[in-house]
């Protein structure tokens, strides 16, 4: 799911950011440092959409920089348990597949795919029912359901399945 | 505005994060709620009344300590977790943190599995397989498939080869790279390319390294540029079970059903029944150095091994044979089958009719049948006798004076040196008895 909040931050700048640009320079640096990161609690900061407010800055004893509180707006995204999430699938094995939302990586296990599917090996393995009509390969779009999260520092993982109604493949590539 | 007091710089669990989502998503309706919010943020009280609320509209929670103990462990009791992927099980999504499983951290990081499923995932996967008319084939790299060096390990003599490094955009055609961001320099044996294509039609193939991970990924690239053959199936040194061994527990296939191609024999001292040994291939010579050859190796020499005539297109004879032995000779229901039983009927078969007779090899006091030599010559399909006879074919022995020599050059038959043997049977095919004569050793 998709957030728009508010966060804050207390930025350190060189002192040879300062002048006309400080603000700009600033900004840039927030991008730069918050952009496509992930926290536990948010999720992770797919963009930043505006500044709400640049506190006064505290100058550092000794090194010259100086920390700026900074609050901004920004989109955020966060997987949920229960949540209905459509996918591209990236690699197809025994055990179940991987796929990826943006940063979010899941494991759809083989016992959380319907019975009828079954692993095929090959160059291209994939699961296929039996009678050839649905076929999930790398690359393929699933449309899952997530049953675990797990937000790290830096990554998200979570477990998903496909074994109940309307999910499974939505597109596939080499029908399309 | 209370979106801005509930900052997250204050808070430190999750569900701080749902319960500010909570309360933003009821502020609208009831004006009190935010205020109390705003106003309590540093109120404990107000948190614990927060907890409650995320439990009872049951918005996920994704907390390090179980919120509800007795909810966690009905689930487990339902629940085998038959494995793990980032510390949640694959099957219900409950967050588990022992580490009684397998990790498989070659296939993706984050995911383990318990050896029951490992099991299961085993049985089902063999016997797909060998429906499918394949083996399982695990493939060492260094001296077996390639031969690296580093940059500064690289002598004078060998500077030449800088220059003819082939193109990394064309990796297809090429045999010699240059991985300038790993100063590494790498040749890919001969006959490589052609040993893969065919072996990928008999066989599901592994790389098994001792290499570290990012090393094997990047042979991998070179081996197999188009993603053909070892799909998820590269394991490296960080990805075993135990230090300074190779084993077959991290591959999902049964050991009867596995063939490793591997030059050291020690890596594998749980399986040293499915190993095939091979020569090993160096080309540098640090490579060289580092095994004790105070020889001019490949590089220096510029020459290569035969392409046609090489280790790996004599492996692939070998291959083939147990390959077919298994399918199309053997009597047995598929699953009885044994690739083990079967590599010894095909090493049966290299010195099938010699009949050999040993000549001051063995200490006269040492029993004759259970010496090394006898015991390989026999693995190899020879007969061993004791007397001469007319039947005889090779004299074995280390000096060309003895009785028994003398006889083999009157009699013309072949006067071999202790060293064939042992290099027939390393080597899988039975060798020009000439190169072993007793007197040129």
């Amino acid at each position: 799911m998709f957030f728009h909040i508010i966060l804050e931050r207390n930025m350190q700048l060189h002192p040879r950011h300062f002048g006309r640009n400080l603000r700009d320079n600033l900004v840039a640096k927030l991008m730069k440092d918050v952009e496509g990161t992930c926290s536990g609690r948010h999720g992770f900061v797919v963009a930043i959409t505006g500044i709400e407010n640049i506190g006064k800055g505290l100058i550092r004893d000794g090194t010259g920089f100086v920390t700026f509180p900074v609050k901004y707006q920004c989109v955020v995204f966060r997987p949920f348990k229960g949540e209905i999430l459509e996918a591209v699938v990236t690699m197809v094995n025994k055990m179940g597949f991987f796929a990826e939302a943006g940063p979010v990586q899941i494991f759809v296990s083989n016992h959380l795919i319907p019975d009828d599917m079954e692993f095929q090996s090959g160059d291209m393995p994939n699961y296929t029912t039996s009678d050839g009509s649905v076929k999930i390969q790398k690359d393929s779009e699933v449309r899952l359901k997530i049953i675990g999260t797990r937000v790290d520092a830096t990554e998200i993982f979570c477990i998903g399945t496909i074994k109940d109604d309307f999910l499974g493949v939505i597109n596939d590539p080499a029908t399309a | 505005m209370t979106l801005v007091t509930d900052s997250p710089v204050h808070s430190s669990s999750s569900e701080d994060f749902a319960s500010f989502l909570d309360t933003h998503l009821t502020s609208t309706a009831s004006d009190s709620s935010a205020n109390e919010d705003s106003d309590g943020e540093e109120d404990l009280e107000s948190k614990r009344v927060k907890r409650h609320k995320v439990e009872v509209l049951d918005i996920p929670e994704n907390t390090h300590e179980p919120t509800t103990g007795a909810g966690t462990s009905k689930i487990e009791d339902i629940c085998a977790h038959p494995g793990t992927f980032g510390n949640m099980c694959i099957l219900c999504g409950q967050r588990i943190d022992e580490d009684s499983s397998v990790s498989l951290g070659y296939i993706h990081k984050g995911l383990r599995l318990a050896n029951e499923e490992i099991v299961r995932l085993r049985n089902a996967d063999t016997k797909n397989l060998l429906s499918r008319k394949r083996l399982y084939l695990i493939l060492d790299l260094d001296h077996t498939l390639l031969n690296s060096t580093l940059l500064f390990h690289m002598n004078s003599e060998e500077e030449y080869l800088k220059s003819r490094a082939d193109s990394l955009q064309d990796i297809e055609n090429g045999n010699l790279f240059m991985l300038e961001h790993m100063r590494m320099m790498t040749k890919l044996r001969p006959y490589v390319r052609q040993f893969l294509k065919e072996a990928s039609q008999l066989f599901e193939m592994y790389i098994y390294t001792m290499g570290d991970r990012p090393y094997a990924r990047e042979m991998a690239k070179l081996l197999d540029p188009r993603n053909e053959y070892f799909n998820a199936k590269v394991i490296s040194r960080d990805d075993g079970t135990q230090k300074h061994q190779k084993g077959l527990d991290v591959v999902l296939g049964q050991e009867s059903a596995v063939l490793i191609l591997d030059d050291t024999e020690n890596a594998w001292i749980k399986h040293k029944d499915n190993v095939i040994l091979m020569e090993r291939y160096h080309f540098f010579a640090s490579s060289c150095q580092q095994f004790g050859f105070s020889c001019k190796s490949l590089s220096e020499l510029k020459s290569d091994e035969s392409e046609t005539d090489g280790a790996l297109a004599a492996v692939l004879r070998v291959l083939k044979r147990a390959h077919s032995l298994f399918f199309d000779e053997l009597g047995d229901s598929l699953p009885n089958r044994d690739v083990r039983e079967v590599l010894k009927t095909v090493r049966k078969e290299i010195l099938q009719g010699c009949k050999i007779v040993f000549s001051r090899v063995f200490p006269t006091s040492f029993p004759a049948e259970s010496h090394q030599l006898w015991k390989m010559a026999e693995q190899l399909g020879a007969t061993c006798l004791v007397e001469l006879d007319d039947s005889v074919t090779h004299v074995v022995a280390t000096d060309p004076k003895t009785e028994k020599s003398r006889w083999a050059v009157k009699e013309k038959k072949f006067l071999v040196h202790p060293q064939w043997i042992e290099a027939t049977f390393y080597l899988w095919k039975r060798l020009p008895e000439d190169n072993y004569s007793v007197n040129q050793l």
